[in-house]
């Protein structure tokens, strides 16, 4: 397990499945579900497929990992998206804005695959702290909801 | 009236094709509005619009759109979801009314009255995005311009924290790199572009010069910066602490001395980095001081569509940009208290109507598990994570397309949106109109108690 800075931020890909309304499509997946790590770092974490996230509250997250030149040894960077947030402290030093960058983390290889969308949601938000049987309503949309044309 | 003119003039249909030019994107904060949209009954095409703002427009003909509201997850009347939302927030205690960014000011207007009315907290998206440097304003002052202004003038343009080859893909082309403008006739070739990030991105790729910093060490490359233009050379530890040379401090500090008119573009690398609100600051005393050797000035890259709008409505209508709380009968402002991320954190909202943002999706996980524990009312267009945390969904009507309205652009000049369609259901014309109905449902239930 290497300890790591975590940046995240937009890219035009990320942010064009976004804007088109395309959040529960694998293409989310594809464009925010990974991890840009410089090469020094790719080799000492033993050349992963895919990475482990977690933050200092012991939350983690699994993203594919990207051996990039863009990165300075010891940073990392997950375009921002639901999976970076599972990491991303609230903690916003009294100013309404958490740490979406500069975050301490821990990064370690393991297995994947990347959880996509929906699945992340239930995961974390449904089924991961609190049972299902504690929400007394159907919260949440199925994926399938797709209402044009049913109308 | 205006809008009939502009439609003469502006919006053709012909044959079931509708054809629209200067048609305002409603995507980053940059307001594009030289876009031009043909529109058939089941395509859509753009000129003009960025990869974003393409994929914003094809949701007008999209086929994941929610189209009818919904409640729990069961489709329901239109009438019978403003009941449900109405008797959420009139029974709440903490009720919270976040207002996102892609709709129009008018809209903003009515959720704040709303918030006022049953006395909730009132947030938008400034507060995860420009935040701390909308603080920043207030404590140090900014010195701006107009976008059109760094189009005609700017011969150098410094980019700090901020990445617009991805996050404002036009912005280059259109203001501040390589159009050629009324002064800058030379185009690319006459301006310069210093970039500070400690990535390599997209952006930093095309700079001259590309200080890559360590993460989180903005305010002391600020603050070197600024002991060099004052005369002094900055303590030997700054290469190690920032990962800056002394060199190329210098050299950046000569380029902000010798050019004729310089902008900062600041992005979330300042706002969202340790050191927040202090690091934009710090920036823009550096502008003032920069101004004694030539014209400088700082500007925010707002990501989102009408961010900087909710700052501008609110401010008129309480005296605070962002993060508001009417719970005493009076405005009043405290980040890290009443706004978003922090009421959410500490557990103190009950429910909350989100207005055209994805809390669910942009949020941190502590704050999103709050967000499954008490009711949501949201006014949203697609599924995703914020119908995922949703109980009742009102059906979002996209602005600037279906219906019309004022953004702000990021350097806070006003644009007129128009609407060239019309939403795909009856029940509401606009977000606004959405918001109307169901603050007349309020005050119904209200005053019943």
């Amino acid at each position: 397990m290497m300890d790591i800075i975590l940046n995240t931020g937009s890219t035009v890909y990320q942010g064009a499945i976004i804007k088109g309304g395309n959040k529960f499509t694998e293409g989310y997946t594809r464009e925010a579900g990974y991890c840009n790590i410089n090469p020094e770092d790719f080799d000492a974490l033993g050349k992963p497929w895919f990475v482990r996230v977690t933050n200092e509250y012991g939350d983690s997250v699994v993203v594919r990992a990207k051996k990039t030149n863009t990165q300075q040894k010891g940073e990392v960077f997950i375009p921002r998206g639901i999976w970076a947030n599972v990491v991303v402290t609230p903690d916003t030093e009294s100013t309404g804005s958490p740490k979406y960058k500069n975050l301490p983390v821990k990064i370690e290889k393991c297995e994947g695959p990347v959880m996509g969308p929906e699945e992340l949601m239930r995961h974390y938000y449904v089924t991961g702290n609190k049972s299902a049987d504690s929400y007394n309503s159907l919260k949440y949309l199925d994926k399938t909801t797709s209402q044009i044309g049913s109308h | 009236m205006i809008s009939n003119v502009v439609k003469q003039d502006l919006v053709k249909e012909e044959q079931g094709v509708i054809k629209c030019t200067d048609v305002t994107c409603p995507v980053c904060g940059m307001s594009c509005d030289d876009c031009e949209i043909e529109l058939t009954p089941t395509s859509v095409t753009t000129k003009n619009a960025c990869l974003m703002g393409d994929a914003k427009f094809q949701e007008l003909r999209s086929h994941h759109r929610l189209v009818y509201p919904v409640v729990n997850g069961e489709r329901v009347s239109w009438e019978k979801a403003l009941d449900t939302a109405a008797d959420i927030l009139v029974n709440a205690k903490r009720p919270f009314f976040f207002m996102g960014s892609e709709t129009a000011n008018e809209a903003m207007a009515v959720g704040i009255e709303m918030a006022e009315y049953l006395g909730g907290l009132v947030d938008g998206n400034a507060t995860i995005c420009h935040g701390p440097t909308v603080m920043a304003v207030q404590d140090a002052g900014q010195v701006g311009c107009t976008l059109g202004e760094c189009r005609n003038r700017s011969d150098l343009a410094i980019y700090w924290g901020c990445n617009p080859a991805d996050s404002h893909p036009r912005h280059m082309s259109r203001h501040s790199m390589y159009m050629r403008g009324f002064f800058t006739e030379q185009g690319y070739q006459a301006r310069k572009m210093v970039v500070v990030d400690p990535r390599r991105s997209p952006t930093a790729a095309q700079a001259d010069v590309h200080v890559q910093l360590k993460p989180g060490t903005d305010y002391e490359v600020l603050d070197a910066l600024m002991t060099i233009l004052n005369g002094f050379e900055p303590h030997p530890s700054v290469e190690e602490v920032t990962g800056v040379s002394p060199e190329q401090l210098h050299q950046v500090a000569d380029m902000v001395k010798n050019c004729k008119f310089g902008v900062i573009w600041v992005g979330l690398g300042i706002a969202s980095s340790t050191g927040k609100h202090h690091n934009a600051s710090i920036a823009m005393r550096l502008t003032q001081m920069a101004n004694k050797y030539s014209k400088f000035v700082i500007l925010a890259n707002r990501g989102h569509c009408n961010v900087a709008g909710f700052n501008q409505v609110l401010s008129w209508t309480a005296g605070f940009p962002f993060a508001v709380d009417y719970s005493r009968g009076y405005p009043r402002f405290q980040p890290g208290e009443y706004s978003c991320v922090d009421a959410l954190k500490r557990g103190e909202v009950d429910a909350l109507l989100c207005m055209c943002a994805d809390l669910g999706g942009h949020l941190p996980k502590k704050a999103v598990e709050h967000l499954m524990d008490i009711p949501v009312i949201s006014l949203e267009i697609a599924p995703g994570p914020q119908a995922f945390v949703s109980d009742v969904i009102l059906p979002g009507v996209l602005d600037g397309m279906e219906c019309e309205g004022t953004f702000y652009r990021m350097d806070n000049v006003p644009i007129y949106a128009r609407s060239f369609t019309k939403p795909p259901f009856d029940f509401t014309e606009s977000n606004e109109d959405t918001l109307k109905q169901l603050l007349k449902v309020v005050k119904e239930k209200k005053q019943k108690y």
